[in-house]
């Protein structure tokens, strides 16, 4: 039974949520950069199943910049008031498989111990629609950490482009349902045939950084790096956020905003010892904390592939360059001495 | 060019002369220490990246005496570093690049095609090439034909998207203050929050900074991850610059930069 | 209004507000203070391990992180220490009796009283890193029986860079209990009786017995350095020394990423580890 659904009615029913007045999110062109953002009309969204912009999706439950309580400065006294949440659901549609799958990445951390209740609250009130994709770029290598074009982790529905203007429905999860009001239905993606080859074995490169934390590797793949927030602030699974206190002598509020090992005073000490001083090391713990840190802790990578690191990296650097050298290194320590499986 | 520009690698790393030739590779910029490496280096339509910002890096100048790679709108940086004591202009090897363009908004109105104040310029350039693309849609004087009250519309809507990242200030060569007074907090004068106070606060400050210093390579707008044209804002600055004193950073040698410099000629009509 | 109450309740973010007692200037550059939960009911369900820390907020300025200095066992109050040398510090040095900052915590692993029960113990630490090892000190004092033979080497700068300088004194006189006092060559006053010497040296020449004992050793990264060979010499193995790590933190819940060096969080996997698990570690902290 085919439940394939034109644009013009994906269109009518995002017209339908936001008139609804829940927040719905997509792929907006703007200039010349895909990005997502939240919609003010459905005709902005874009369904473009061949890109990916150049953002992600976890600014809809991770947002960049957050207040987490209020203060008011009297005297002696404070008061302390808190940030009503929220109650709005959030849809986000044609999002890509490699941002959603990044969802269930971050749970993780987020739930580790105890709950950070603003992730929670915005993830339990989001729905995530993927759009399967229909192409990739050199820049991609989700297959190679284990996802791939059509990845359903994360997604509570995905569609399919069938490229006469319809797009195959699939609903993954209850909530998928609910919005669709389908149940789930097999839809035949072909997007397997568009699958990136893998580039390089994870295992594996977690294993040599296992070994190496001191190699000359680290400065010479990453000297380029300039040090910016590019490739974690538009990265799907990078999350480090820095709590500070904002406002003036009446009072203000404390906030959650985003930050990246990359800057160089994230871990400058009061004492003034910064442990990772130059840009190397800086970068090694990128790698470090994504393909062998947060795997041994969490049981997953922190990385989906999807490539927005060199895509936006000013210098054209990203993760898998390096994670290529690195593969290449440990292939041919291997080759020397063969591990024992 | 690319073969005169790897030839001319090799020779100056076996002479001995650099410890290091920055230029741009094939994915990136490549810091090539070995003459082996040489082969390394390319030039083509892809070489974007403003590579004088690589000089102020300490992990860079560890390397050793330096040759690097510039096309004739990067090394108006190197005028400007060394008028501000940052580069010790006798100790680089510069190796120019004429230019022809590379496609980009910024190479239209380009009239430094060919390096100027290299020690070897590779290639030639007789006139300017024919533009290869459309001027940019918000140019700098379709922004300032508007009302302050559209210009401001504009921004707030520009800067609603950016997350502070800082790409804007890690990839320009004139921000290079060892510690940035967006990552001070004593006094904390800019908001990191990636508000509209916070963005505002922010940009607005890199390009008063800048002003007078900015040599329009516009590597900003390029870096920025959300699409914000930055750019005009330090053009802004470096219209009014030119026509106020008659100054375009790094375009002369010996010229003294507006804010090391006092003359009696200086204009005082607007002060009360 | 009770579902957002239960929400409010679980905004981990949120510091509880303590008043301030007491303000003690320890050194030029440090003071302690000590505060109590504003909320009686919190203040009653509260308990914390020797060796925790919190982050404590000056609100306006921020948090800032503090092991708190205080015995376990005392419930009318927490205690911490802090040398005025940032933005949060320097306004926290302007707060008096009856202000109000925030707390959030207890924070971190603590250290392991209880496996230390039984064993003979030996505290280390140099300047600042003496509050840490306060809260240990007075919690086996309180519990003398179930621990051996207590020695403390301290030692600062100069004789005015000794915190709990009045303290030092009372344990000195407990029972089993071994007080070295040291400042650093050209530290000393005339009227100084105690050992002149960087901490390494003093350790030695003090010849602690190190049958059955662990070790707690807390100070800047170059005095650990030079002080684990002598420890390794009097016989120590690497899992009987323990240190507790200074990192830059905000979360304190291992969630912001910025205490992680290596395999651990040092907020939530540490403060306090073993020698032996430091090496695993590698050195980016």
């Amino acid at each position: 039974m085919s439940t394939a659904i034109s644009v013009a009615a994906l269109g009518e029913l995002i017209a339908g949520w936001i008139g609804q007045g829940k927040l719905v999110a997509a792929p907006v062109q703007v200039g010349d950069r895909l990005l997502y953002q939240a919609l003010s009309s459905a005709a902005a969204a874009v369904f473009d199943a061949r890109r990916r912009p150049a953002n992600s999706i976890k600014e809809f439950l991770f947002p960049r910049h957050e207040q987490i309580f209020r203060y008011r400065l009297e005297g002696k006294e404070i008061a302390l008031s808190d940030v009503v949440p929220e109650e709005r659901e959030q849809i986000v549609i044609a999002a890509k498989p490699c941002d959603a799958a990044a969802l269930p990445i971050l749970d993780r951390v987020f739930n580790w111990d105890c709950e950070d209740s603003f992730y929670t609250a915005r993830r339990a009130r989001t729905t995530v629609v993927t759009l399967a994709c229909a192409a990739h770029d050199d820049a991609c290598f989700c297959t190679s950490v284990g996802s791939g074009p059509a990845d359903e982790s994360g997604s509570d529905a995905m569609l399919f482009d069938r490229g006469d203007g319809q797009f195959e429905v699939k609903a993954i999860t209850e909530k998928g349902r609910a919005l669709f009001g389908v149940s789930s239905a097999e839809a035949d993606d072909g997007t397997l045939k568009r699958a990136p080859q893998t580039k390089f074995d994870p295992a594996r490169v977690a294993r040599y950084l296992e070994a190496n934390f001191e190699s000359p590797l680290w400065k010479d793949l990453t000297l380029a790096c300039l040090g910016c927030g590019a490739c974690a602030y538009t990265c799907p699974t990078c999350h480090c956020f820095d709590i500070v206190d904002e406002g003036n002598a009446a009072g203000g509020a404390r906030v959650k905003n985003w930050d990246s090992c990359q800057f160089p005073f994230f871990t400058l000490h009061a004492s003034g010892h910064n442990p990772r001083s130059a840009q190397p090391q800086r970068q090694r713990q990128r790698l470090f904390h994504k393909f062998s840190i947060y795997p041994a802790k969490f049981g997953s990578t922190l990385c989906t592939g999807c490539g927005n690191c060199e895509r936006n990296c000013p210098v054209g650097l990203g993760v898998l360059k390096v994670l290529q050298a690195i593969d290449g290194e440990a292939r041919r320590l291997d080759e020397k001495e063969p591990v024992q499986a | 060019m690319t073969e005169r520009l790897r030839q001319t690698a090799r020779r100056l790393l076996e002479e001995g002369n650099v410890q290091v030739v920055i230029g741009y590779g094939a994915s990136g910029p490549v810091f090539i220490t070995r003459p082996e490496d040489a082969d390394k280096l390319e030039w083509n339509d892809r070489c974007f990246a403003n590579l004088t910002v690589y000089l102020t890096r300490k992990e860079v100048k560890a390397l050793g005496k330096a040759a690097l790679v510039v096309k004739g709108c990067d090394e108006r940086a190197l005028v400007v570093l060394e008028k501000e004591s940052q580069i010790d202009r006798a100790a680089l090897y510069v190796i120019g690049m004429a230019c022809d363009g590379l496609g980009a908004a910024k190479c239209v109105e380009c009239q430094t095609h060919v390096p100027r104040f290299a020690d070897e310029v590779i290639g030639t350039q007789a006139e300017p090439p024919a533009p290869r693309c459309a001027p940019e849609p918000n140019g700098l004087d379709r922004l300032m034909a508007k009302s302050p009250a559209e210009r401001w519309a504009f921004w707030t809507a520009e800067f609603a998207r950016c997350v502070k990242c800082y790409a804007c200030r890690q990839v320009c060569p004139l921000c290079y203050c060892e510690r940035c007074i967006a990552d001070k907090n004593r006094p904390d004068a800019i908001d990191t929050s990636a508000t509209p106070k916070g963005n505002f606060a922010w940009h607005i400050t890199r390009a008063f900074h800048l002003a007078a210093r900015c040599i329009g390579c516009g590597e900003c707008t390029r870096a920025c991850p959300a699409g914000i044209p930055l750019g005009l804002l330090n053009q802004a600055l470096a219209q009014a610059t030119e026509e106020n004193f008659g100054y375009r950073p790094g375009m002369d040698r010996e010229a003294e930069p507006v804010f090391g410099a006092w003359s009696p000629a200086d204009k005082e009509d607007f002060i009360g | 209004m009770a579902r957002q109450d239960d929400w409010m309740k679980k905004n981990l973010y949120k510091p509880d507000l303590m008043e301030v007692l007491e303000v003690q200037r320890q050194t030029p550059d440090v003071k302690s203070v000590r505060v109590r939960f504003r909320d009686g009911d919190r203040a009653r369900d509260f308990s914390f391990n020797v060796g925790q820390f919190g982050q404590f907020s000056v609100f306006g300025s921020g948090e800032a992180t503090f092991n708190i200095c205080s015995s376990s066992n005392w419930k009318d109050y927490i205690e911490f220490c802090f040398r005025r040398t940032g933005r949060v510090t320097e306004t926290l040095w302007q707060i008096g009796k009856g202000d109000t900052i925030g707390f959030r915590g207890p924070y971190g692993n603590g250290y392991p009283m209880e496996a230390w029960e039984g064993r003979n113990l030996i505290f280390i630490g140099g300047g600042i890193a003496m509050p840490p090892i306060r809260c240990a000190v007075w919690y086996a004092l309180e519990n003398r029986a179930k621990y051996g033979d207590i020695t403390i080497v301290y030692g600062a700068r100069t004789v005015a860079d000794l915190t709990y300088a009045t303290e030092l004194d009372e344990w000195s006189w407990q029972e089993r209990v071994r007080v070295v006092r040291c400042v650093d060559p050209g530290g000393e006053t005339p009227e100084w009786k105690g050992e002149v010497g960087l901490i390494p040296t003093v350790l030695e020449r003090a010849q602690v017995p190190a049958q059955n004992a662990i070790a707690l050793v807390i100070g800047p990264p170059i005095m650990i350095k030079f002080t684990l060979p002598v420890l390794d010499r009097m016989g120590l193995k690497e899992e009987d020394i323990y240190t507790s790590l200074e990192n830059r933190m905000k979360c304190g819940v291992g969630k912001c990423g910025r205490c992680n060096a290596g395999p651990v969080y040092v907020c939530k996997d540490g403060p306090v580890f073993t020698m032996k698990q430091l090496r695993s570690i590698p050195n980016d902290f």
